[in-house]
């Protein structure tokens, strides 16, 4: 650890750390998990004069539901259930590693992608929003918040703004939030029972980032696909919701359950929409933009067929 | 033997270990390299004034600012005692022709030629003060093309040294092989490998801190050869060695790569002695990643003949070798892997040759396995194809053409002399540890079955050399006797964690038949012995072990004759048993040693050992299964059967094997180092990009043992360390080629990343949807 020489401060409440991260001379950095910060800061790549540590904030640890979400953009419509889960800006990853952590099939899906995150001493430390803020391409979370309608809430000396996932991700840890905002909260809707998930994974070592990483969530009526989610990681220069890929399944049968999905398949198909018109890989090394939209195409079709598996086992009014 | 527990354990894993960076030394400073971030170019100015005005920083330097900075010296140049040997470049790892006009400055002087090249040096109060400082040193430097790849370099278009050209070394081992042996063959496999650059990538990184005082120099260093570092430091710098003193504290880890005098070295030790002051210099593993040596790196063309039944008829290896911009450490390595080419079969002509090309790289080196891996891969890679070309069992195959166990001592074509082996004991071990019968089995019930994943069965059997080379097989040991009954013995093997003070103690009490808490074992420190040589090639169990072996016999003897002496009886009538002596007639009662140092005084031995050289063995069996859609490789067993003769500590020597088929997996599965257009690694996170298999990648890894002892060491061991690293990487191979059914080596290049797998995978067939 080499960093710079910085100053620290701990504020105890969301009010002293915005008024800290307020003071533009002093490039200050926000300080939740430090799975990043600490990193960036050792290598001197981050050099903020001041650490605003949040670790000490009241109340930004909690992992809530609410019947209605208290604001903010979030939609509703086949997938929506009215619930809004409220994630704090200290809730860890692990804290969605714990069956039942958060209800239902947004519960099951975090749960599978939080078992993804590198290694169980990583996921004891980060937090979901920081993850959203540093806002790396191949960031599960990211993925989930953009193909999931979650929405953002920035709280800054001047008031608490609420941005729509879609809009918060511009580049490589690049986004919508300003240097004197605090990403506080996180919403997302919570996904009608019944809704089949899966997320599928494909990295070289645990330790290692997401070559490319695959949200899914569908719901079914009578073989039928109703809805459709899905994100994309690293599958371009900041997460990606196949919205092309999704619309391609809107209406599509899918066949009996636990069939092979043929090269014509629904399923298939989306994988190849998903790969070659919503992806955009950049290169890097180990995965070509070519290797990895190969590797898109499939985890998309793997995700969906194990997410209709899932909403089969689980039919409308049976789930948990 | 079975069973102990380390004596390290108990300080290493309870945190107490001593590293250099542990080590407090009033007023020391900190040293920070300011690197190159440019493979090749004309350097034209580095500015360190700004660096200077840092508050704490005590000094800041570039090459031209230091006119007396000595340059780095090539591989045991200050040796001058190595007998001829017919390969004396494998014995120094360089030579004087490979570094004639090629000068290697410890700061880069007009001309960077690797990226992370060190091209000025900022000390300060502590680092953070010298980070400061090095952030603000600038340099210009005007790119010339990067030279990456040995066939960019064999083309001499860009040269790193202006009049001379890029190959600086060339060797051969074996006699070339006529046409018609060829032609008269009924198989003929060719095929070309990549052995890509690996890092060695020990937990603590490079170390060193020297402290001046009384016209001397103590320096603390991890390293492997604490007086080759005197030797070597005390002639750059033009002292005589004596003045040094270098001390190996506590070590994590080195597998070769901390055995020479680095560029780094120098300039600390130089420093230290023009301030007046302690200077130390900690690499971090971003620095490590960029600037310290690297392993392997071989472009390699195979011929392998056989007959319609499958022995083998000639063997041909044509090595073009990337050893980085500098020749002086490691230029010789490449031979290393012709010397070993011939395996353990009786292939009646082997040829292999190499030409050790210079690349704007950092400097190839050693790294656990050195040569060995690269000679192992290539022929077992081609061992499995031409069973597939032949029709025959992989493993049958390498059973008829094994040398046989009452062919030893046996000269291989290539002018090794193995000392013993039992070749098909040790793979017949290794199937039927691994049930290669029923993973057979398997095999076919997923190759029905359009489902399955498909599964493979790699074999890799493996010849390696232990002990060193001619001129470097000797070590040197003391044991001495005290007035407390103690025993402190001392031998010039350094440990970098493998368990010298246990294994080294135990093999001390037994020799002299006393209590094993009653032995204390000190290495490492140039002060406790005047010479020595190290731990390197697998050699501490066999040759300072022989050494110490050598070392308690001597004092026995000498405890005889004083013996004898006190009680007037020829020293033949003085018995020796259970650490005590006998008298063998008259009234004196037996003595102990403690008590014979009381009557007549300090009893202390020196020994130099001379070893030969040993050829440890063994098999290795792989099982992988493939996703051929994604390239995933699931490696679901390992098995690694390896012969070191004996074994002195048991539980040491399966650690070892253990850790080091791990790194064999990472060499077959993930580690690399990607360059980008300009030569530079594209490393951005350090170990996030360089992958290293963690704990929750290592498959489930079975490791057995044959016993072969061996005749040239009076312990019968061989080396045990390298095991992995040369037997592995080919069977994990070999298993994903035997999965995807592949005849065409040369598809699978290593690191088998997903994407390569894929392609190979996709080469072969379009995959049917899952």
């Amino acid at each position: 650890m080499k960093p710079v020489p910085f100053d620290y401060v701990a504020p105890r409440t969301v009010r002293q750390a915005v008024e800290a991260l307020g003071d533009p001379s002093r490039e200050a950095r926000v300080l939740a998990g430090g799975q990043s910060l600490i990193m960036e800061m050792r290598l001197r790549r981050a050099t903020p004069r001041l650490v605003v540590d949040i670790n000490r904030v009241g109340g930004l640890g909690r992992l809530t539901v609410s019947a209605q979400g208290t604001g903010g953009a979030q939609e509703t419509g086949a997938h929506g259930t009215g619930g809004v889960l409220e994630v704090g800006a200290l809730v860890r990853h692990a804290a969605f590693e714990r069956p039942g952590a958060v209800p239902g099939p947004l519960g099951r899906l975090f749960a599978l992608a939080a078992a993804e995150i590198a290694h169980p001493p990583i996921r004891a430390r980060g937090t979901m929003a920081g993850s959203l803020a540093w806002a790396h391409p191949a960031s599960e979370w990211c993925a989930l918040a953009v193909a999931l309608d979650a929405v953002l809430v920035l709280d800054a000396v001047d008031g608490a703004r609420a941005v729509a996932a879609r809009d918060f991700f511009l580049g490589p840890h690049l986004t919508a939030r300003e240097a004197r905002e605090l990403l506080t909260l996180v919403r997302f809707p919570l996904l009608a029972d019944g809704t089949g998930v899966a997320f599928a994974e494909h990295r070289r070592t645990c330790f290692s980032f997401a070559q490319v990483a695959v949200a899914a969530a569908v719901t079914l009526r009578d073989g039928v696909v109703e809805d459709a989610r899905i994100g994309l990681a690293n599958c371009a220069d900041r997460p990606v919701r196949a919205r092309l890929a999704e619309r391609s399944l809107i209406g599509a049968e899918i066949g009996p359950p636990g069939a092979r999905p043929a090269a014509g398949h629904p399923f298939a198909r989306a994988g190849a929409v998903a790969a070659e018109r919503d992806a955009g890989p950049v290169p890097e090394p180990y995965a070509d933009p070519d290797y990895r939209r190969h590797v898109a195409a499939v985890l998309v079709r793997r995700a969906l067929r194990e997410a209709a598996a899932d909403a089969e086992r689980r039919p409308e009014g049976v789930d948990r | 033997m079975e069973g102990w527990s380390r004596r390290e354990d108990e300080r290493l894993l309870g945190g107490r270990g001593r590293y250099v960076a542990d080590i407090a030394v009033p007023g020391c400073l900190d040293a920070v390299f300011v690197r190159s971030p440019i493979a090749h170019g004309l350097l034209r100015e580095v500015r360190c004034d700004a660096a200077r005005e840092v508050a704490g920083v005590s000094g800041a330097w570039s090459a031209a600012d230091l006119s007396d900075l000595p340059s780095c010296a090539p591989s045991t140049a200050y040796l001058r005692d190595l007998p001829p040997v017919p390969y004396t470049g494998v014995a120094r790892l360089s030579t004087k022709d490979a570094v004639a006009g090629r000068e290697w400055p410890s700061l880069a002087r007009d001309r960077v030629r690797y990226a992370g090249e060190a091209v000025a040096v900022v000390v300060g109060d502590d680092r953070y003060a010298a980070e400061d400082g090095a952030g603000l040193v600038t340099c210009r430097i005007d790119p010339l093309p990067a030279v990456v790849t040995p066939a960019e370099s064999a083309t001499d278009e860009v040269r790193l040294y202006d009049g001379l050209g890029n190959v600086a070394f060339q060797a051969a081992a074996g006699r070339p092989i006529e046409d018609h042996v060829w032609r008269r063959a009924a198989v003929v496999v060719e095929a070309a490998y990549r052995q890509q650059l690996l890092m060695p990538t020990p937990m603590e990184c490079r170390t060193i801190l020297a402290v001046p005082g009384d016209d001397r120099l103590t320096v603390w260093a991890g390293h492997q050869m604490p007086h080759r570092l005197r030797r070597e430091l005390a002639a750059t710098l033009g002292w005589p060695a004596d003045r040094i003193r270098v001390v190996v504290p506590d070590t994590g880890g080195a597998f070769g790569s901390k055995s020479p005098t680095f560029p780094e070295f120098v300039v600390v030790a130089f420093l230290a002695v023009k301030l007046g002051r302690p200077v130390r210099w900690i690499e971090d593993r971003m620095e490590s990643l960029l600037a310290a040596t690297r392993g392997r790196g071989q472009d390699q063309r195979v011929r392998l003949a056989a007959d319609a039944e499958g022995r083998l008829l000639a063997y041909e290896l044509r090595i073009d070798a990337d050893v980085g911009a500098y020749p002086h450490l490691a230029v010789g390595l490449p031979l290393q892997t012709a010397l070993m080419a011939t395996g353990p079969y009786l292939t009646p002509e082997v040829h292999a040759t190499v030409r050790s090309m210079l690349t704007t790289t950092m400097v190839t080196y050693p790294y656990r396995g050195a040569g060995r891996p690269e000679a192992t891969i290539a022929l077992e890679r081609t061992m499995d194809t031409l069973a597939h070309r032949l029709g025959i069992d992989p493993a049958e195959l390498r059973r008829r053409n094994f040398i046989p166990p009452d062919a030893f001592p046996y000269t291989t074509p290539t002018g090794r002399c193995y000392d013993s082996g039992d070749y098909a004991a040790a793979l017949d071990l290794a199937l039927r540890t691994a049930g290669y019968d029923d993973w057979k089995a398997e095999r076919e019930r997923r190759r029905a079955d359009p489902g399955a994943l498909p599964l493979g069965i790699g074999v890799s059997c493996y010849v390696e050399r232990s002990g060193g080379e001619p001129g470097a097989l000797h070590e040197f040991a003391a044991v001495e006797a005290r007035e407390d009954g103690s025993i402190l013995a001392t031998c010039g093997a350094s440990a970098t964690g493998q368990s010298h003070e246990t294994t080294f103690a135990a093999l001390v009490a037994e020799s002299l038949g006393v209590d094993e808490r009653r032995v204390l074992l000190v290495e490492g420190d140039t002060e406790e012995l005047p010479e020595g040589v190290g731990s390197f090639a697998s050699r501490s169990a066999q040759v300072a072990g022989g050494a110490l072996k050598q070392a308690c016999d001597l004092l026995v003897a000498a405890a005889r004759e004083r013996a004898a002496g006190l009680w007037e009886l020829p020293v033949e009538e003085v018995a020796w048993s259970d650490g005590a002596l006998h008298p063998a007639r008259g009234a004196s009662a037996a003595m102990g040693l403690a008590e014979l140092v009381k009557v007549t005084g300090p009893l202390r031995v020196d020994g130099r050992f001379e070893s030969g050289m040993a050829f440890p063995f063994g098999a290795h069996v792989a099982v992988a299964e493939v996703d051929p859609e994604l390239g995933t490789v699931n490696v679901l067993r390992v098995v690694a059967v390896d012969d070191c003769g004996v074994a002195l500590n048991p539980a040491a020597v399966r650690g070892q094997a253990l850790g080091s088929a791990v790194q064999g997996i990472g060499q077959a599965l993930y580690e690399g180092i990607p360059y980008d257009g300009d030569g530079v690694p594209m490393l951005p996170w350090g170990l996030l990009d360089y992958l290293i298999p963690t704990a929750a990648e290592v498959p489930p890894i079975t490791i057995a043992e044959t016993s072969t002892p061996s005749p040239v060491t009076p312990l019968g061991a061989k080396g045990a360390g390298e095991s992995g690293c040369i037997g592995t990487p080919a069977a994990i191979v070999n298993a994903v080629a035997d999965a995807l059914r592949l005849d065409d080596p040369g598809l699978l290049q290593t690191p088998l990343t997903p994407d390569v797998v894929w392609r190979a995978a996709h080469t072969r067939r379009q995959e049917a949807p899952r």
